[in-house]
């Protein structure tokens, strides 16, 4: 019954990415015979709650091994995410950190926003015996493997294709440049910091390859024919895209969408996510509150990480710092998530599934 | 005690702190109060003592708060059978009758706790000066008391953990309901009964606070210590989630 008793195989930090998600958590909670709370309420609340672990999850591998893990809470606002609430996001992740290692889990991936920690480069963490991970190398496999799969689809020849990252100096970002800088006609950089993008486009610099950088992306939008939004920003502007770009949104938020009618949504996916075939379930399980995915069993990129890491027993810190992510490393990550049957998720958006143009419904 | 500085306040922060210090100080006695119940459903001679030294610990504290009223000319008012107070000494009661030691600790110690240490943390980086550093140092007394049950209430999930949480569950509800009530945004069950005048929470902001801030930060110092507990997140979440907005 107590908590820190038991063993996990994995644990997975996070945070929720709305309020209306959070509210509707709570309110699940509270039935059925509590009145439901507003989101104003709601967020008089938890924000002062600390980390806590808040469901287990079992995993079930193709091979038929079995995984059990954990998410953890951070209890981090969705609306506070930019750097002036870093001291105290940063403080929570730490605080979240604790607490995986307290419950034995072995391995940890920090979701979303919390691999900022990870990102940092805090050796320390991976000295004992829970490893830690940002999970960004499979979520950039997922990426790129997604682009090349509706890239075919849709009949475009990557080979002669302008591809724009925005985002191109965050860990996944540079992992996107190096899969792609020999498989695509151009590369298009962008990323908000000068200086960064500046390094970025150094490396690339002197290996032949055509490539454009911008802080400003009207400056590169025009040309690109697939779009990577890698990007931890809620205002990217997408006018003046081609017609029928393909876009693989794959940032934080994911609200690319907002930027085209419902109907023009076709050519747009969210990217970075992987389909468990075997199944997973939580205990309690608050999949209809907390599972906002158009099909079963989908998951982000990073929490997948830590599963395949699990399944694999291979409890190290697969993905950390900036810029470490190696071709190599994604495809043998890609590779390991066959294995185990972990696939690419169906394309969808917010409206559901989608329609490559001309197509059915793609469902994989 | 020390000298104490004059007071140069205005008519709304005298009387917000006026009402904080009644509210501490009621708060010390329902302790002292609990503590000394407590003593008498304990049979270890040590942890008898214990506990009665822990009521006149709170009685220190109570003093303290007393003291530095008079000095300042705060008229504060003592209600220990207002509806909050005497609510919660009735839960405390209810399970002191029955000799249940661990429940007593859990209100006393765990609760109660947790809310004075968070609330007298705020109020006295809030007020700063010599009330500041009195309610700071209380803080830190109270602090050791919610350490020092952390210790045994460990020990008692160890020996029957699901029977300790569902215990611990039944209290929860039982007492931190009332507790949550008492710090709603609005009075729930109307005036408080300690207040001089209107519910001190909407004139919180003359001294630099606010309730909800207050209650979150007890609410999260309570959640903090059900985890040192060793109470599982999964439960403690719903817990808190389902307590009165």
């Amino acid at each position: 019954m107590d908590s820190t008793s038991s063993s996990l195989d994995f644990a997975i930090i996070g945070h929720q990415d709305s309020w209306q998600t959070i509210t509707s958590f709570i309110n699940t909670l509270r039935k059925p015979d509590l009145p439901e709370l507003s989101i104003e309420q709601t967020k008089k609340v938890f924000p002062f709650i600390p980390p806590r672990e808040i469901y287990k999850i079992d995993v079930t591998s193709a091979t038929g091994r079995k995984v059990k893990g954990a998410y953890i809470e951070t209890f981090i606002e969705p609306d506070k995410l930019t750097a002036e609430y870093a001291r105290k996001n940063v403080c929570k992740v730490m605080k979240a950190i604790a607490l995986a290692t307290k419950i034995g889990a072995k391995i940890v991936t920090l979701g979303g926003f919390t691999s900022i920690v990870l990102e940092g480069k805090v050796a320390a963490l991976n000295e004992g015996r829970t490893h830690f991970t940002t999970g960004n190398t499979l979520t950039a496999a997922f990426i790129v493997k997604a682009v090349e799969k509706a890239a075919c689809q849709k009949g475009f020849q990557l080979g002669k294709s302008n591809v724009l990252i925005i985002g191109a100096t965050g860990d996944i970002g540079i992992a996107c440049m190096d899969y792609f800088k020999n498989k695509v006609g151009q590369l298009l950089l962008c990323a908000r910091n000068k200086s960064r993008l500046q390094q970025v486009s150094n490396s690339v610099m002197g290996e032949q390859i055509q490539y454009k950088s911008s802080v400003f992306l009207d400056e590169l939008i025009a040309e690109a024919d697939v779009i990577i939004g890698v990007a931890s920003s809620s205002n990217i502007n997408l006018a003046g895209c081609k017609p029928g770009v393909l876009i693989c949104d794959a940032g934080y938020p994911k609200n690319m969408d907002a930027a085209f009618e419902n109907n023009a949504l076709n050519d747009l996916f969210h990217g970075g996510m992987g389909q468990v075939k075997g199944g997973y379930s939580f205990m309690p399980d608050y999949s209809k509150e907390v599972y906002s995915f158009p099909v079963p069993h989908v998951a982000y990129g990073c929490t997948l990480e830590a599963v395949v890491l699990a399944l694999e027993s291979k409890y190290e810190a697969y993905s950390f710092g900036k810029g470490n992510i190696t071709v190599d490393n994604m495809e043998k990550m890609y590779s390991l998530c066959q294995k185990h049957g972990i696939t690419l998720s169906p394309f969808y958006n917010s409206s559901g599934l989608c329609k490559m143009k001309g197509e059915e419904a793609i469902n994989f | 005690m020390e000298a104490l500085e004059p007071l140069q306040l205005t008519l709304e922060e005298t009387n917000v702190i006026t009402d904080i210090f009644s509210q501490a100080i009621t708060g010390e006695l329902i302790g002292m109060s609990n503590f000394a119940s407590l003593a008498d459903t304990i049979d270890d001679p040590y942890e008898k003592m214990e506990a009665v030294e822990h009521a006149n610990s709170e009685r220190n504290h109570a003093e303290g708060f007393m003291h530095y009223a008079k000095k300042n000319g705060l008229k504060t008012n003592i209600n220990l059978n207002s509806i909050y107070w005497g609510n919660v000494r009735k839960q405390f009661l209810s399970y002191a009758h029955k000799k249940n030691f661990i429940a007593c600790l859990i209100i006393q110690e765990v609760m109660l706790e947790s809310f004075a240490v968070a609330m007298y943390t705020d109020v006295a980086h809030a007020l700063g000066g010599k009330a500041g550093d009195l309610f700071l140092r209380i803080a830190e007394e109270e602090k050791e008391h919610l350490e020092h049950s952390s210790d045994i209430l460990r020990a008692a999930l160890e020996r029957n953990p699901e029977a300790f949480v569902n215990k611990f569950e039944e209290i929860h509800f039982n007492c931190m309901t009332i507790l949550s009530e008492f710090t709603a945004t609005t009075d729930l069950r109307g005036h408080c009964g300690v207040c001089n005048g209107d519910c001190m929470k909407g004139s919180l902001h003359h001294i630099g606070l606010d309730i909800e801030t207050l209650r979150g930060n007890a609410l999260a110092l309570y959640a903090q210590s059900l985890d040192d507990i060793g109470i599982p997140g999964e439960k403690s979440i719903v817990w808190i989630a389902r307590l009165p907005a």
